[in-house]
């Protein structure tokens, strides 16, 4: 089966090849002012460092450990995401802690050690889907990059802060409760 | 003038030449390196990008990439200069000034501005003085010389790539020559003379006594062929990226490229005078018998830039030919319009227009 090219029957007009000329260079022309006269901020040019991209709603980005007003962290080091990260990326090393003494029950678990390795991640989500308590996001940075592969471990404290200045909030890096009790209820 | 003169322990003609000299050649030059910015940034305008727009004096001042030119000439300064080890040595080093020259020294007899008195001495606006016996003649056997440059370029880097480019852009050159210079002489023939000087007397002041309303079909040939002439993008077949990678100047680096990718620039500020020229009343002003000097000049510069314009226009617009396309339209279609163009006007003088 063959396809039937049609040929198109050129006017005099067109033939005389000055009159396309003319309205391909009247497009090209209207093209030149319209992106001359549209301010920088309209065009589809992102100028880079200055400008920057909105990503859209549901962007995977940099990730942010959520935190609870008081600054203390909302992971629960149940290990959920570093079982469901496919990249092997996420290492958690959890403790305890409680501002009671221990025999009173109040004793809650948290990640002492959390770290990302960013050279692995590939951003897929998977972590923030497992979490229970939403405690990860990933958020609309994209701007990941480092001199060297050491900057590249992201930490607890990173990861508690990488949002904290587009936030609006103050950097951490100190949980509010040690992971020693304070104060000892006398028996 | 005259002081100037006095105080350079010079005649005023001497002065005056060498402050004609500056002015022309340092002008185009300058004009030709600012043109590579201007083909850049409206390449990307016409194409709804930016362009260059972040090279900035001393890392601060950033005129719109203005500084793009000088930040490329650093760039080439400082390459490497490297020289093929078959190539023939003294025509390597040859033929980026065998392109550059031909391209400067077409200007020489192209008034850019009226001829004014000064200190009961004429002062004329174009660096050989009219009744020189060559007239236009001299750019176009000038024009004719830039096929060297391509030819040597090409021929002396040993390289197949380079020769076929070089091949190929001579032939364009020489064919669409024949068409060109038909064109040319019918304005001779109207003007009565080949001095500019005349030709622009000729067209006068008013828009529609210039010759591009006189002989259109002149001027479509005469445009068409300056684009084979200067080697650009209908007809650009010194280079062909998919083809024969980049034609002539496949082994060229550092500031020899700069100087072939120059001279391309200045061959297009060359051709646009011609046509400003030719065409368009030279430094007449429009609706002014004698208008200022500096007026005068002003109007021949922006007729000039325009028509670099266009070539920068044309160059994004249009796709390019195929070579045998190339043949056809300068064998038989430009040859014949200009023919027909010559035969035409003879005939109108003969009935006595």
């Amino acid at each position: 089966m063959g396809v039937v090219v049609k040929k198109v029957e050129l006017s005099w007009l067109d033939r005389t090849y000055v009159w396309p000329v003319m309205k391909g260079m009247g497009i090209t022309l209207r093209h030149f002012f319209r992106q001359l006269f549209t301010p920088t901020a309209k065009r589809y040019t992102i100028q880079y460092p200055d400008m920057k991209k909105e990503m859209p709603e549901g962007y995977r980005g940099l990730h942010e450990l959520k935190r609870f007003e008081d600054g203390a962290i909302k992971c629960v080091a149940c290990f959920m995401c570093q079982e469901a990260c496919p990249a092997r990326c996420i290492s958690i090393e959890a403790e305890e802690f409680s501002d009671l003494n221990i025999t009173q029950g109040f004793e809650e678990k948290r990640p002492a050690k959390f770290s990302i390795d960013m050279l692995r991640c590939i951003y897929c989500g998977m972590c923030e889907e497992a979490c229970p308590k939403d405690a990860i996001w990933l958020r609309k940075d994209y701007e990941v990059a480092a001199y060297d592969r050491l900057a590249m471990q992201y930490g607890k404290w990173d990861l508690m802060n990488t949002y904290a200045k587009a936030d609006g909030k103050e950097l951490i890096s100190e949980d509010p409760t040690p992971s020693v009790p304070r104060r000892t209820i006398a028996m | 003038m005259d002081k100037l003169a006095s105080l350079l322990h010079t005649t005023p003609a001497i002065a005056w030449m060498v402050a004609k000299l500056v002015i022309v050649f340092g002008g185009v030059f300058s004009l030709a390196a600012l043109w590579t910015w201007v083909e850049r940034r409206g390449a990307a305008m016409i194409q709804d990008r930016i362009g260059p727009n972040r090279a900035a004096l001393f890392g601060k001042i950033k005129i719109i990439g203005l500084a793009q030119p000088l930040a490329d000439g650093i760039k080439f300064f400082f390459k490497e200069d490297l020289v093929p080890h078959d190539a023939n040595k003294g025509l390597f080093w040859l033929a980026p000034f065998l392109a550059l020259v031909p391209a400067l020294m077409g200007f020489a007899v192209i008034p850019f501005g009226r001829s004014f008195v000064s200190g009961g001495h004429e002062y004329h606006m174009a660096l050989l003085d009219p009744g020189n016996g060559m007239g236009l003649l001299y750019p176009l056997a000038i024009g004719g010389m830039a096929v060297y440059g391509v030819l040597v370029a090409a021929w002396s880097s040993n390289n197949k790539w380079a020769i076929l480019g070089g091949m190929r852009s001579s032939a364009t050159m020489v064919s669409y020559e024949i068409g060109m210079s038909l064109a040319v002489v019918t304005i001779f023939m109207t003007a009565g003379g080949y001095d500019p000087s005349e030709v622009i007397k000729a067209q006068g002041h008013l828009p529609w006594a210039w010759n591009i309303v006189r002989q259109p079909l002149g001027f479509i040939v005469f445009f068409t062929c300056m684009f084979a002439e200067t080697n650009r993008l209908p007809f650009d077949f010194a280079e062909g990226e998919s083809e024969i990678v980049a034609g002539f100047n496949t082994e060229y680096g550092s500031m020899k490229f700069s100087l072939l990718a120059l001279s391309e620039y200045c061959h297009l500020m060359t051709a646009s005078a011609l046509i400003a020229t030719l065409y368009f009343g030279g430094w007449q002003v429009p609706f002014m018998q004698n208008p200022p000097v500096m007026l005068s000049v002003a109007s021949f510069l922006v007729k000039m830039l325009f028509f670099a314009w266009v070539f920068v226009w044309i160059r994004w617009t249009l796709p390019r030919f195929r070579y045998d396309q190339l043949m056809h339209l300068g064998w038989k279609a430009m040859l014949p319009m200009s023919m027909v163009n010559l035969v035409f006007h003879a005939w109108r003088m003969s009935q006595g227009h």
